[in-house]
C-alpha cells in the first residue's frame, strides 16, 4: 500500500467514526417536549355526562 | 419544542433509537422511559413520543360559585364551570383532592367524561357561565387541553380561570397566560424545605410563576394553606406576606386556608380559627390590603373592606354574596379603586 492510499483509508475510517458517533449522539439523546400529542382513546373508563349544576365535592 | 399533533395509541411511529423522552413542561423535567409516564401520571412516552392521555377527558365537570376557587376579586357572585382531569405534578402529603390528583387514568374507580374543547365551551355557554375554571387537580398537567379550550373559550367571550400550584416552566406558562383572565395560585409555604418535604417540589419555580402571572396583567389571588406545626409560625407567615407584598404588590388578595387531615397527613389536627385570624392580622400588618380566611367560617375574614376608609364593600357568607356595594369597581364612600375584575 502506498503512503497516499494509507492516508486516504485513514481519513475514510476517521470520517466513518465521526459520522457514526454524531448519528448515535443525535438519535439516542432523549427528545424534548413541551407539547404532548393527543391520544384518541382514553385508557380508563368513560361515563356519560350527567347533571353538572351542583357544586363539586372537590376543593378548589 | 415539538409542536402538537394528533395520534392514537396504534399509530405508526417513526423507527428510531429515540426511546426516552424528556417532558419540559414543568420543573420536574421528567426523563420518561418508553411505556412509562412522568410524575404527573398523565403524560406518557409511547414509542418515543410524549402523549397526553387526558386531553378531552375530564373526570370532573361542575358548576361552582366563583368564591369556591377561591376568587374574591373576579366577577363575584357568578357561577363558573369547573373542570379537572386526573393527575398532578406535585404529591402534597396533605392533598385535599388526592382521590383524583393522585389517580391514574386507568383506575377503575375514577371514570372520565368525553368532553373535547368545543363541547366544553358549548356547555359553559349553555349554562350561562361567564367563565371556565381549570381546577381541582392542576391544569398544568392537562396543559394542552387547558390551552386549546382556553383559546377557544376566549374567542367565544368566555373568561378563563386557573387554579394551580404554579409548578410550571417559564415558556409554557407565558404561552398559556395569553388566554387566561385570572388565577388563584397556591403559595404553599415560604421555604424550599417545606416544598421539598411536603409537596415533592421546590419553591423558586412557584415564585417565578407568581411573578410572571402578575406581570402579565391577569388578576392574581394567592392561597396559602396553613398546616399546624409545618407552616403556621408567625415568622413564616410574616415572611410569606412580605414576599407577596414586595413581589406581587399589596393589592394582591391573599387567602389563608384551613387544613384538614387528609391523604398522607392524618396525624395533624385541623387548623384552628385562631391561627387563621392571627395569620390574617400579620399579613394585614405587613401591608396587604385584602386578606381572607378560607375553609373555616370567619365573619371578617370572608368580607372585603376598603383599604382606605375600611368600609364594608362585599359582605359574604360562605360562598354567597350577601351585599356588594362596589360602584364601578370603586369604594362608594372614598372612591378608592379596588383591585379586581368586577364585570
Amino acid at each position: 500500500m502506498t503512503r497516499r492510499k494509507f492516508i486516504h483509508k485513514l481519513v475514510e475510517a476517521g470520517s466513518v467514526i465521526v459520522v457514526g458517533i454524531s448519528w448515535l449522539a443525535k438519535n439516542t439523546t432523549p427528545r424534548k417536549f413541551v407539547w404532548a400529542f393527543r391520544v384518541k382513546k382514553y385508557p380508563g373508563s368513560l361515563k356519560p355526562l350527567r347533571d353538572i349544576s351542583k357544586q363539586s365535592k372537590w376543593s378548589g | 419544542m415539538t409542536h402538537r399533533g394528533e395520534s392514537s395509541f396504534g399509530a405508526k411511529q417513526e423507527v428510531s433509537l429515540k426511546l426516552k423522552v424528556q417532558c419540559e413542561l414543568c420543573p420536574k423535567m421528567c426523563l420518561i422511559e418508553p411505556g412509562q409516564s412522568g410524575e404527573c401520571r398523565v403524560r406518557i412516552n409511547i414509542d418515543g413520543v410524549l402523549r397526553t392521555v387526558v386531553y378531552g377527558y375530564p373526570c370532573s365537570i361542575n358548576i361552582d360559585p366563583i368564591e369556591k376557587k377561591p376568587l374574591y376579586h373576579f366577577l363575584p357572585g357568578t357561577p363558573i364551570l369547573s373542570i379537572a382531569t386526573v393527575g398532578c405534578n406535585l404529591h402534597c402529603e396533605n392533598c385535599q383532592n388526592w382521590e383524583i390528583s393522585q389517580a391514574n387514568p386507568e383506575d377503575e374507580n375514577i371514570s372520565a367524561y368525553f368532553c373535547p374543547p368545543e363541547r366544553l365551551v358549548a356547555l359553559t355557554k349553555r349554562n350561562n357561565c361567564p367563565s371556565l375554571a381549570y381546577t381541582y387537580t392542576d391544569p398544568i398537567v392537562y396543559y394542552e387541553y387547558t390551552y386549546d379550550t382556553a383559546k377557544l373559550a376566549q374567542s367565544a367571550g368566555i373568561r378563563n380561570v386557573l387554579v394551580t400550584a404554579g409548578y410550571i416552566n417559564e415558556q409554557p406558562w407565558k404561552e398559556l397566560l395569553k388566554y387566561v383572565d385570572a388565577a388563584n395560585i397556591d403559595l404553599k409555604g415560604i421555604t424550599d424545605d417545606f416544598y421539598r418535604r411536603v409537596c415533592t417540589g421546590t419553591l423558586k419555580p412557584v415564585q417565578n410563576a407568581l411573578i410572571i402571572a402578575k406581570a402579565s396583567g391577569i388578576l392574581v389571588e394567592v392561597t396559602n394553606l396553613i398546616i399546624p406545626t409545618l407552616n403556621d409560625k408567625p415568622e413564616q407567615i410574616r415572611q410569606l406576606a412580605q414576599w407577596v407584598k414586595v413581589n406581587l404588590g399589596g393589592e394582591t388578595p391573599l387567602h389563608f386556608s384551613g387544613f384538614y387531615p387528609r391523604y398522607k397527613m392524618r396525624n395533624l389536627p385541623p387548623t384552628s380559627l385562631n391561627t387563621l385570624e392571627m395569620a390574617r392580622q400579620i399579613a394585614m400588618n405587613e401591608g396587604l390590603d385584602y386578606v381572607y380566611i378560607g375553609n373555616l367560617r370567619s365573619k371578617q375574614g370572608e368580607n372585603t373592606y376598603c383599604p382606605s376608609c375600611k368600609v364594608l364593600l362585599i359582605d359574604r357568607s360562605g360562598f354567597t354574596i350577601l351585599k356588594n356595594q362596589l360602584k364601578d369597581g370603586c369604594c362608594p364612600d372614598c372612591g378608592k379603586e379596588i383591585y379586581g375584575v368586577w364585570k
